[in-house]
């Protein structure tokens, strides 16, 4: 298996489960901070199972989370102190192979579309997020951008709203006089 | 036997027939388009189909499963980035037959050996999972209970990567299934009194966030990754090599079946396992492996596809999934009311039987698509990623938000998507946490079932186990696999190999 690793994942970045990411035994950059992280959010999930239902009886709401969570935490600390004692990977960074520039700048645009996407609807939202990502990823000209990105979002609109009858939020766009508009034109045709 | 009649639902319902060949067509692309997998494909598509009758929504993701598991191979051969996780090991032995010019006999022999694996895993499935949704009526709850334990804790121990990380990960999932208001007695559980955590936290969300948004970021790595042309010529294969290999691929057949009813462990980990089995037993190979031997393609093809009709038994008979995809076909299920299960195998027979009808009419339209279209197809795999991946992520927004249309659930799937993106770099599987987000509440109850009728005695618990063969042998599975990851396992296994060495020369 290592030797198709080698050729095409050079990121050890875990596409499956069958070969997760990571190091068997060196640490990448950020691996001991994630691991702290999970360690302290299990302790603070146990302490909220624990405030279910105590430790009354073994049949108690509380008895699954808090062994749920339990386990979490102490699997947290066998891989943090495993963690510790790796040494790291020599050749990584944060900034390279773990967060670069382009998956922090995604996680922010993705957080603004989430944002606008109520209170400015669907169709502005997801087309401002079309033509942002696009050209952020493909650096072409704007032509291209705003037109791949107008096909896509037609396409994916009619598919959604006619195969699949899925609502969004229309926000300011104004989404049902324009499929009123079409239906009174198609009406007028017959 | 009327209820067998259903199998030939899809074959009567041009409706359904078509939503198979939709869903297989769409699921070669899928299947093979690195960047999209087959599991961010239906978890996203959950989303959209909820408000659709059962009957084609589960024929269009049946479609996407069977194409999908077999397009992944098309890609790993023609451009060495296997397309899904299930055709890693094809990559092996492929690319190099498509560098030595004979990618189209390559596509050839993974796709009918991917129509014989499927169609062995199709059998098993109508053959034995009647006889084991009546052996499962006889389970104890608490045999439930080890049975979804074993199946998240199958997924680490199976795999290359560490079983600690996996149990973890199961451990987070059952956590995360136990958010919100509890269902037995109505008391708040991990919600730190927060309102919008009362609801708990949609299992779909977390789909998407894991399959979709994660694997979308982890993608932006390679935005530029340039892609290679091959030469492709004669696809069909001759009858002389499929005849060749057909002893192997009944071997791998087998294991690929196996796997894939594990529960929780599917096709890409039989797909690893049968290459490994294909390179001990294949004693003097005509090309060597990782060269481009036909053995590293027929092993590792018929395995995945075969593990597909396996991963259906313990979905069918116990609701308790195969893999990550029966695991939100389950949830798919759920929402549209029916409840997997032994139960379901006596109340709808149906659609058990639909079901193996729409996995055998898949597999043809495989066969059809794989020996098909290639022209089109190495057009569409060239999409570049820069538009790819503002679609995947476009798409995951749009389906979190449309199960319960709340924003807060685009929220909770963002976030699980960035932290399953952390989880993918430091090694954490993510399998098991979908396990356990699915199974949480199968495990709370049937805990709560058998320690009720125990009288909350741990004693009693335990007499009850040991004076029960099939809970004995789960516990002692479950113990196994602890057991065997530990140093005094290793040490074992060291001494009977040095043994087995010794005694060989």
């Amino acid at each position: 298996m290592s030797q198709t690793e080698d050729k095409y994942d050079d990121h050890h970045d875990g596409r499956s489960d069958a070969t997760p990411g990571g190091y068997a035994n060196e640490r990448r950059p950020g691996e001991l901070i994630f691991t702290l992280f999970l360690v302290i959010v299990s302790a603070i999930l146990l302490l909220e199972a624990y405030g279910i239902s105590g430790l009354k009886k073994l049949s108690s709401p509380g008895v699954i989370p808090m062994a749920t969570t339990g386990v979490m935490l102490v699997t947290g600390l066998i891989i943090l102190f495993q963690t510790v004692r790796l040494p790291k990977v020599a050749t990584e960074t944060i900034a390279k192979d773990i967060l670069p520039i382009v998956v922090i700048v995604f996680v922010a645009i993705l957080a603004g579309f989430s944002f606008l996407l109520k209170p400015l609807g669907f169709v502005p939202s997801a087309f401002m997020f079309l033509v942002f990502s696009i050209k952020f990823l493909s650096r072409r000209n704007w032509a291209y951008v705003l037109g791949l990105s107008l096909l896509t979002l037609v396409g994916i609109w009619l598919i959604f709203r006619v195969v699949f009858s899925v609502l969004m939020p229309a926000g300011v766009f104004p989404e049902a006089e324009l499929i009123q508009f079409f239906r009174t034109l198609f009406a007028g045709a017959e | 036997m009327e209820n067998f009649l259903n199998f030939f639902t899809v074959l009567t319902d041009p409706y359904l027939f078509l939503m198979v060949g939709v869903g297989t067509f769409a699921g070669v692309y899928i299947g093979a388009i690195p960047g999209l997998s087959v599991t961010m494909a239906v978890s996203i598509l959950i989303s959209f189909t909820f408000s659709w009758e059962v009957h084609p929504a589960i024929a269009l993701m049946i479609g996407i499963y069977m194409g999908g598991v077999y397009g992944g191979s098309r890609t790993a051969i023609l451009l060495n980035i296997p397309g899904a996780p299930s055709a890693i090991a094809t990559a092996m032995d492929g690319y190099p037959m498509a560098l030595k010019g004979k990618a189209g006999e390559a596509i050839g022999v993974t796709t009918v050996m991917s129509f014989l694996g499927g169609f062995i895993g199709i059998f098993v499935l109508a053959v034995a999972a009647p006889f084991i949704s009546d052996f499962a009526l006889k389970f104890q709850p608490r045999d439930y209970m080890f049975l979804a334990v074993l199946g998240i804790l199958l997924v680490g121990s199976l795999s290359t990567g560490s079983l600690i990380k996996g149990i973890f990960a199961g451990a987070l999932g059952l956590a995360i299934g136990s958010v919100g208001m509890d269902p037995l007695t109505f008391t708040p559980r991990l919600t730190f009194d927060l309102t919008f955590m009362k609801s708990g936290i949609s299992f779909i969300a977390v789909m998407i966030g894991m399959f979709g948004v994660s694997e979308a970021l982890l993608q932006l790595h390679q935005v530029g990754l340039p892609s290679i042309r091959q030469k492709i010529d004669r696809i069909i294969p001759s009858f002389g090599t499929v005849k060749k290999h057909l002893g192997l691929s009944m071997q791998t057949s087998t294991i690929g079946v196996i796997i894939g009813a594990l529960p929780g462990t599917g096709g890409d980990i039989a797909a690893l396992m049968a290459y490994d089995h294909a390179k001990r037993v294949t004693k003097n190979p005509e090309v060597p492996f990782g060269e481009g031997a036909i053995e590293g393609l027929v092993a590792p093809e018929t395995a995945n596809n075969a593990a597909v009709g396996g991963a259906f038994i313990p979905m069918m008979t116990l609701g308790i999934p195969g893999d990550a995809v029966t695991a939100i076909m389950i949830g798919a299920l759920f929402i549209h009311g029916l409840n997997p299960g032994p139960m379901l195998m006596i109340e709808k027979p149906d659609m058990f039987w639909f079901i193996v009808g729409a996995l055998v009419v898949a597999n043809f339209f495989m066969l059809l698509f794989g020996l098909t279209g290639i022209k089109f197809f190495t057009k569409v795999v060239e999409m570049p990623r820069s538009v790819l991946i503002p679609l995947i992520l476009l798409l995951s927004i749009v389906g979190s938000y449309a199960v319960n249309n709340s924003i807060s659930d685009v929220y909770w799937m963002l976030g699980f998507g960035v932290f399953g993106y952390f989880m993918r770099h430091y090694g954490y599987p993510l399998g098991p946490v979908i396990l356990g987000v699915i199974l949480s509440r199968l495990l709370d109850d049937n805990w709560r079932r058998a320690i009720i009728s125990e009288k909350e005695d741990l004693g009693r618990f335990f007499v009850g186990v040991f004076s029960s063969p099939l809970s004995t042998i789960l516990l002692a599975a479950v113990i196994l696999i602890f057991v065997s990851q530990t140093p005094l396992w290793a040490k074992m296994k060291s001494r009977l190999s040095s043994a087995k060495n010794r005694s060989h020369s």
